[in-house]
Parts: structure tokens; C-alpha cells; sequence
């Protein structure tokens, strides 16, 4: 369990319906999806490739992703102010989202680290864990909607 | 005359519409060009919601071509007709506007859009915000002089691997200057997506013409694009090159996916669908 409270289990169960949608987003194959793989670095996503993926993650899951919600979901009670400075993450504002983005590992989190470059910190695993987010918000837990 | 708000503007009156929900506007077909493409259909579409957009974030910021979910290209359009457009905004905010469109000329449907996905960007970074604030509402009121689009100049696809009936890859200059440049955008030259589209139907028709019609006095003609992304903006001059490979073959219909590279990296992409009509 992280620290979001979600389980590799339920990871696991949606795991396969979001890599396929990146895949589809992304015009990349299945293959090459994991769940550690970074959206940008090594999947060659674009700025508009994120607006794709959470557009199709909504239709695919039945769920509203609100633009700009993992950063916003990441700074939780902190202030903007406590959470970065000039465009730069605090300390305390590190700390929170390396707490968040629990599945990346500690030596990609770069000091001092600009908030414009959070996004290439997010792997496929990151977007499993938001669409489990906003279905839990929904109260629609438990997998992709029938097609 | 300058080229802003003429060399590729394509809304001359803005009829009705509440800001950042929906709108309808017109406009017409100079008589004197030779043709008017799907495309610039879709670009005139596009431009018309882009107007609803930027009044209901007060010019500050804009959308940008994106993605479009499907395009459905129902008829052409002949110079001088009068297109009469319309949008609807499904959904708005700062970082991105989705809307779906269609035009019609004549009282005959001649495209729509659907799930059609802009970023939205600060607009002084393309363009004046206060000029397109005095354009919107000279549109909205007593709307613009007809004719201040002319030809495009001729971009040559110039095919360098050709499998017949199977793919086709062809390179393409971006011209390093033309009019439309100075209004897409004045601030930042861009090459439009609906004409990197246009290019795309092109050498999608082109391959398609590698496979014999299902009667002889029938070609096939593009009639649904799917999937279209523009992922990196395209600077005046770049070297692109375009990929076409038939994908699907059906008695009455082909699918060709066409795929835009820029130093290998792909820049866009669209999925057309092609069937088969009377010559």
C-alpha cells in the first residue's frame, strides 16, 4: 500500500486497460508500455500527448480528470506559497511530491526541481494511480467502464 | 492591404453565440480562388470556435490545434459559396477547450468535427490580444469585406519510396515564407495543421489511387478522418517527412494511416478513411 492508500493489486487490475490507452495515445506499441516508463523520456510523449491520454483515460474509465490535477493533488493542504517559490519546488514542497509520486525512484526527484518539470517525472504508473484516484472520488472503484 | 486577419482568416461575420459555449458565423468563398479543400473547411470551423474561445477568456489566451477526434468530410465546396458554420464548447479552461463543429453551404452539410482537443496557450505570445479583442468585434457586428484569402501557393509532396498498394513515404518542405505565415500567426509563424491535413489527404488519395476502384468510372475519395494529432508546432521551413500505409482493405472502402516525421520524431498524425465514388 502507498501512501495514497493505494494497493499494487488494484494497480495491477487497471494496469492493462490505461497502458493500452497510452499505447493508443501515444501511437506507440503495447510492448514497449510499462509500468515504470516515463511518459516523456522514454515514451516520447509530447505536451499535447498528456491532454490525449487524460482525455481518452476519461472516456475509457468514466471518469473527469480535472487539467492540472496531479500537481494539485500533490500539494494537498500546502499552500502554493509552501509548495513552490518562483516556479521552483521548497523543500517542503519536494518532500510532498516525492510522497505522492511514491512509485518513481528517489534519484529522478533532481534539486533544485522546477514545477514546469514535473511532468517528465510521470510514468504510466502514475496515471493507473490517478484514474484510481478520480474513481474512488466518483465512488466508481473497480475496474473500466462496460464498452 | 496586410495579410493579418487576411491571408488565413476564414470567419468574415460572426452571427450569434453565448462566449465559451457556442456560436454560429459565416463565411464566403472568394470567388476568384481555384479551389477551397476540406482542410480550410475545417480550419474555418476551427477558427470560428477559436473566436467563442478567446472572448470567453477575455483574449488572453487561445486554443491551438490539437487533436481532432473524427472529421467527417461530407461534400466540397465550389468558390464563392457562402459556408454557414457553427461550434459548440464542450468544455473550457486554461489548459485545454474541447468543441465539436460543422459547416454547411447551401443548406448542404459539407463537414464535421467532433471531439476536437486545443491546448490554450497566452495569446500575446501569438498574436495582439487588443487586435483580436477589435476583430472579434467587428465580426460580431458589422462582419469583414469578402476576398481576403487568396490561392495558397503549391506544396510539392515529392515521393521518394513507393510500395504500390502498400505505403508511400514522401518528403516536404515547409516554405521558409508565405502570406498566410504573417496571419497564422503574427507573433509566431506556425504552418497550419489543416494544411499539414491537406497534405495528408493528398498522398493518402495518392496511394489509395494504387488500388483499382470497385467500378471503373469510381475513385476513391477521402471521406472520414480519425485521430488527427498535431504534436510539435511546425516553424516556417522545416523538413518534414510524410509516410502513407494502407492499412485496411475492404471492397468499398480503405483505411491509410499517415504519419508526419520531423527529424524522426513524429509530429503528426491521422487515420483516413477512404471510399469508393463516382468520378
Amino acid at each position: 500500500m502507498n501512501q495514497a492508500g493505494i494497493s499494487e493489486e488494484e494497480i495491477a487490475a487497471i494496469y492493462p486497460k490505461v497502458a493500452a490507452t497510452m499505447a493508443d495515445a501515444l501511437g506507440c506499441d503495447l510492448e514497449k508500455m510499462n509500468p515504470g516508463a516515463r511518459l516523456i523520456d522514454d515514451l516520447g510523449a509530447e505536451s499535447i500527448d498528456f491532454l490525449d491520454i487524460v482525455f481518452r483515460l476519461e472516456r475509457t474509465f468514466k471518469v473527469k480528470i480535472p487539467r492540472g490535477k496531479i500537481i494539485e493533488e500533490a500539494r494537498g493542504d500546502l499552500s502554493e506559497a509552501d509548495f513552490e517559490k518562483s516556479g521552483i519546488l521548497t523543500e517542503a514542497g519536494l518532500v510532498r511530491l516525492k510522497s505522492f509520486l511514491s512509485e518513481i525512484p528517489a534519484d529522478r526527484f533532481k534539486t533544485p526541481l522546477k514545477v514546469s518539470e514535473i511532468p517528465r517525472l510521470f510514468t504510466v504508473e502514475t496515471f493507473c494511480k490517478m484514474v484510481l484516484r478520480q474513481q474512488r472520488a466518483a465512488g466508481t472503484a473497480g475496474g473500466p467502464a462496460p464498452a | 492591404m496586410s495579410p493579418h486577419f487576411q491571408a488565413f482568416s476564414f470567419v468574415d461575420h460572426i452571427d450569434s453565440g453565448q462566449p465559451g459555449v457556442d456560436i454560429t458565423g459565416r463565411y464566403t468563398v472568394p470567388a476568384a480562388v481555384s479551389e477551397f479543400s476540406a482542410s480550410l473547411v475545417a480550419e474555418a470551423v476551427g477558427q470560428l470556435a477559436a473566436w467563442s474561445i478567446m472572448s470567453a477568456k477575455s483574449f488572453a489566451r487561445r486554443p491551438l490545434a490539437g487533436i481532432a477526434g473524427r472529421i467527417e468530410l461530407l461534400a466540397g465546396v465550389r468558390p464563392g459559396q457562402i459556408l454557414d458554420l457553427a461550434a459548440e464548447i464542450e468544455s473550457l479552461d486554461d489548459v485545454a477547450v474541447v468543441y465539436r463543429g460543422a459547416a454547411s453551404a447551401d443548406g448542404i452539410p459539407v463537414i464535421r468535427l467532433y471531439h476536437c482537443i486545443g491546448p490554450m496557450m497566452a495569446s500575446e505570445q501569438f498574436d495582439d490580444p487588443l487586435a483580436l479583442q477589435e476583430r472579434f468585434e467587428l465580426l460580431s457586428g458589422s462582419g469583414t469585406a469578402v476576398g481576403g484569402f487568396s490561392d495558397l501557393p503549391y506544396f510539392l509532396l515529392e515521393v521518394r519510396r513507393h510500395v504500390h498498394g502498400q505505403s508511400l513515404v514522401a518528403d516536404f518542405q515547409v516554405p521558409d515564407e508565405a502570406p498566410f505565415f504573417m496571419d497564422h500567426f503574427p507573433r509566431r509563424p506556425v504552418f497550419p495543421g489543416s494544411l499539414l491535413m491537406n497534405q495528408s489527404l493528398d498522398l493518402a488519395e495518392l496511394l489509395a489511387a494504387d488500388i483499382p476502384a470497385p467500378a471503373l468510372d469510381e475513385k476513391w475519395v477521402a471521406t472520414r478522418v480519425e485521430d488527427v494529432k498535431l504534436r510539435t508546432f511546425i516553424p516556417p521551413g522545416e523538413s518534414l517527412e510524410l509516410e502513407a500505409q494502407l492499412t485496411e482493405l475492404e471492397e468499398y472502402a480503405l483505411t491509410v494511416v499517415v504519419e508526419t516525421r520531423r527529424t524522426g520524431r513524429i509530429t503528426g498524425s491521422a487515420q483516413i478513411s477512404l471510399s469508393s465514388r463516382r468520378r
